[in-house]
């Protein structure tokens, strides 16, 4: 009786989970059917891989995106991380106007946003690679500025900061000592944002003329469409493996509450 | 050399349009707990926050040993600050929470947790020491809060209402723990509250408050029995204010001329200022000055109050074993202790 009950509670979880479930894998699964398949001879095997792994170009672009999606992620926490504990902590008035401009990225199309970059950038940016995760950071603002707004407002930001400011921490520590490590879900949840965002980022890409992961499997796909969909494959196995990676290095929470 | 400790000089701060703090001023010897006594919003614990450099004041100055403190910033002060809210770290044990503020001054690992563990040791929870805040109860996390306010060794200490979270007898026996722990350490202490049995009890002088500005600040015993405003009289201690009519040495009030010394207040029109305990009652159906409406039992003591012949309210304390003959509808004589009422002008 009692294991009928339990059973029947868990139920609408049960059928979300599958929902979901279904939802995220299916497709997976249907990718990773085709991009193992041998194409007109039949049959499967994991050629396409193999044909992705010896491309020359593969590691360097792979390499390329996951720098500079890694430039971003600094770039994300070194800005919001101070400027959100600040606005919470001085309950500025800025942080309703903040808060909006945040989301222009969701409402600015990626073509009058690259248009701008050319426009606005000074030439020693604009000329090299670096200026995309600048860009990218703004892109992934009105993700990365929400993970890291509700962790901060679940903590009662002010009084630790200042219980750490009157122990003798001064800002920088503050942020580094207490704020991130406290609100460490919030962060890392912020840095799975921003890296997946930027490393999937095309067309901003693009429209900038440059060279990353993305555009390359692109390029590439013209060519070798099975090869093309292996490396996308291995692309959304890479991210979910250093996320995965992340979330086991980060110190133990189950002793906070 | 000065003995003042802590100077506060002319602190003005506003909040829009309130006025938080009115040319506040205040000083603090080496070695004395005072504390900040005053109704929600009358500015004491953004003094508080002021010493503590977490607000900046609009004008005046803070000196601590004549070091004029304003410009800085709230890590370098030196003092130990205990919040209203809990305010552990919770991703931080006990002992490494005590070791925070030597943590900051780079003081290396082991002597700091032996420093932790002398404090832990000092508030009676070295026991706990392993364990994370939220496996405390919130007087424990108090006490752990003032452990890791006073192990860097604080000039000051600043205790921001610390009890008024904690249930009645936590706070009654934490109270009794922070002064012990000011006094055998010998740290200058501001102590902020509304609660004025809190502000009494522990405090070598307090200071009443009223709209951003000190009324009085005194030893609790003078403050109780020499209060200079009617608003001091009224917020510390029950009082039974009245007005009366002065002629000489005479006071007629609520149907009674009393006869008091008090030079300085001329004669006319008067407030009377009497302490329920200076409030005698005799039971009697003649001659009767008024009537007991209710009675209030609070341990020791109970509180008779009565309702004089021409409408005034009077509060009494009597002794809980003589007061059991005041039942609501008796009528009673009143005798005023003569020599302990209050009178002032207006």
């Amino acid at each position: 009786m009692d294991l009928m009950i339990k059973i029947k509670s868990q139920m609408p979880v049960v059928i979300v989970l599958f929902s979901l479930g279904l939802f995220f894998l299916l497709p997976m699964g249907s990718a990773f059917e085709y991009s193992i398949r041998n194409g007109l001879e039949g049959g499967y095997s994991f050629k396409n891989y193999l044909w992705a792994i010896r491309e020359e170009e593969f590691f360097y672009y792979a390499f390329r995106s996951f720098w500079l999606s890694s430039v971003t992620v600094v770039v994300t926490l070194v800005v919001l991380v101070p400027l959100l504990t600040w606005l919470h902590v001085t309950k500025s008035r800025a942080q309703g106007w903040i808060d909006g401009f945040s989301l222009l990225p969701l409402v600015i199309p990626v073509v009058a946003f690259a248009v701008g970059a050319q426009l606005a950038l000074p030439d020693f940016v604009k000329n090299t690679v670096l200026e995309l995760p600048f860009l990218y950071f703004i892109l992934s603002l009105p993700y990365a500025y929400r993970a890291l707004d509700i962790g901060l407002r679940a903590i009662p930001l002010k009084t630790l900061v200042e219980a750490a400011r009157s122990s003798g921490a001064n800002w920088r520590r503050t942020i580094t000592v207490v704020i991130v490590p406290i609100t460490r879900m919030a962060v890392l949840a912020t840095v799975a944002l921003t890296f997946a965002l930027s490393l999937g980022e095309y067309t901003l890409t693009v429209l900038l003329h440059w060279d990353t992961f993305p555009t390359w499997v692109t390029f590439v796909a013209q060519e070798n469409l099975l090869g093309a969909i292996a490396i996308s494959m291995m692309t959304l196995i890479i991210p979910f493996l250093l996320l995965a990676a992340i979330s086991l290095l980060a110190p133990s929470n189950k002793n906070e509450r | 050399m000065s003995q003042n400790n802590l100077k506060v000089k002319s602190l003005s701060k506003r909040f829009g349009n309130v006025v938080a703090l009115n040319n506040f001023s205040l000083e603090v010897t080496k070695g004395e707990l005072v504390t900040l006594l005053g109704p929600s919003g009358c500015g004491k614990t953004t003094a508080l926050r002021i010493v503590a450099g977490l607000e900046r004041q609009d004008s005046g100055t803070v000196f601590l040993d004549s070091r004029d403190l304003t410009l800085v910033p709230a890590h370098q002060r030196n003092m130990g600050m205990v919040f209203q809210a809990y305010s552990l770290f919770p991703n931080l044990t006990v002992a490494e929470n005590v070791a925070f503020g030597l943590q900051m001054r780079k003081v290396d690992r082991v002597a700091r947790l032996k420093r932790a563990h002398e404090l832990l040791d000092l508030v009676g929870l070295d026991s706990q020491s392993t364990r994370f805040p939220h496996q405390l109860s919130g007087g424990q996390q108090q006490r752990v809060a003032l452990a890791r306010a006073l192990a860097f060794e604080p000039e000051i200490l600043l205790l921001d209402e610390p009890l008024s979270a904690l249930d009645a007898q936590v706070r009654s026996n934490l109270r009794e723990e922070i002064r012990r722990l000011q006094l055998s350490l010998g740290t200058t202490t501001l102590f902020v509250t509304h609660d004025q049995e809190e502000a009494m009890s522990i405090s070598d002088r307090v200071g009443v408050m009223k709209e951003g500005k000190l009324e009085q600040i005194d030893t609790p015993d003078e403050l109780y029995n020499h209060p200079k405003s009617a608003f001091v009289a009224n917020f510390v201690g029950l009082m039974n204010q009245v007005s009366g009519t002065k002629t000489g040495n005479n006071v007629s009030v609520f149907g009674k001329t009393l006869k008091v010394k008090n030079e300085v207040v001329s004669d006319g029109r008067v407030m009377v200022f009497i302490r329920p305990e200076f409030i005698e009652l005799e039971s009697s159906e003649i001659d009767a000055d008024a009537k007991v409406i209710s009675r209030l039992f609070l341990g020791s003591v109970s509180q008779v109050i009565c309702q004089m012949h021409d409408g005034t309210i009077i509060h009494s304390l009597l002794a809980s074993r003589v007061s059991g003959e005041f039942a609501p509808g008796i009528c009673v004589k009143i005798r005023v202790n003569e020599e302990k009422v209050l009178v002032s002008n207006g």
